[in-house]
């Protein structure tokens, strides 16, 4: 089956066709399910925000790195699983449109490396976090910081504008 | 009642010049969305605590120290984006229930927020040992929350629904 086909037998199914709002009683579930997205995205962008400002050196100096971690990650991961599950819906009510869309892509690659930075923060400047956990981060974690703060807001941006050109 | 102004101020020449801008509406919207996820994300982490959760071992008063100056800082964001909307697109905004319940939900719970800051910088510690921290902590909590939530969804439905009012 070739990305075509699939998209098209995406949008093909019935649950799509009741977020585009097709059947009887299902006009207000795409404004409903994006509202979630748009909720679940708040708290992704927000907790992750307060983690690389501290790795910035701008915000919450008076805490340790590991413990701000350990408080705001679990928060990031929950919210962006339902930010996923929510953004999947929005997707399958216009698959082709979406697919083909130019900001759709791009929000994409921007999370792409948003997970590339991640994963090489989490493998070279906090495996020494031991180091550095209550001073001010060393040049590779502000870096990975800034990195991420800006892929994320690329990630907002982009997806906002999908909502302008599609 | 608010139609007239709406037009007139539709009609100005800074509206019109931000409505010649294509760009404007949806940059500012996606500042708009970054900024409310850092005062959702603020308000989130401080009521999660004062209904006793959260991991980092931080009192109530020192995340209330840390946080609620990017809350306001943020405040100050979606209050500059919000009027940059309003004047683009006034007949939007003003037509419809959802951006007046808005407004009011804004008002309330900021005048919340402000009166809890006064009160736990009055007496820190009172708030910050969970056995002596006041009983209407968890209802500020819990409507701050609630009301951050609802100010989310009206927010989002202005766009969904004013076509109905104009």
């Amino acid at each position: 089956m070739t990305i075509a086909a699939l998209l098209s037998a995406i949008q093909a199914w019935p649950i799509s066709a009741a977020l585009r709002g097709e059947t009887a009683g299902t006009e207000w579930l795409f404004p409903i399910v994006e509202t979630l997205h748009v909720m679940a995205l708040t708290l992704v962008f927000g907790s992750i925000a307060m983690l690389d400002l501290r790795l910035l050196g701008i915000a919450s100096r008076n805490v340790p790195v590991s413990r701000l971690s350990r408080e705001v990650l679990p928060w990031t991961w929950s919210a962006w699983g339902a930010a996923a599950v929510f953004g999947t819906l929005m997707f399958m009510a216009k698959a082709e449109t979406y697919a083909g869309n130019l900001q759709f892509r791009l929000k994409f690659v921007c999370m792409g490396l948003a997970a590339l930075n991640m994963l090489i923060f989490n493998f070279g400047a906090y495996r020494r976090v031991a180091r550095w956990d209550s001073d001010d981060p060393p040049m590779s974690a502000k870096l990975a910081g800034a990195l991420s703060l800006s892929l994320w807001i690329g990630v907002v941006f982009f997806g906002r504008w999908v909502g302008f050109t599609t | 009642m608010f139609r007239p102004f709406a037009d007139w101020l539709a009609n100005t020449a800074l509206s019109k010049v931000l409505q010649d801008q294509a760009w404007v509406v949806p940059t500012s919207q996606s500042i708009h969305i970054i900024a409310v996820s850092i005062v959702f994300g603020s308000a989130c982490m401080i009521n999660l605590r004062l209904l006793g959760m959260g991991r980092s071992g931080r009192s109530v008063s020192q995340l209330s120290t840390t946080l609620v100056p990017w809350m306001w800082r943020g405040l100050a964001v979606l209050l500059f984006t919000g009027l940059v909307q309003t004047i683009t697109e006034p007949v939007r905004q003003f037509v419809t229930p959802m951006f007046w319940a808005k407004m009011l939900m804004i008002v309330i719970v900021t005048s919340m927020t402000a009166v809890y800051v006064k009160a736990v910088r009055r007496n820190a510690p009172l708030w910050d040992a969970a056995s002596t921290r006041p009983v209407h902590a968890r209802v500020f909590a819990t409507m701050s929350t609630l009301l951050w939530l609802a100010i989310i969804v009206c927010g989002r439905f202005i766009g969904y629904t004013w076509s109905f009012y104009a």
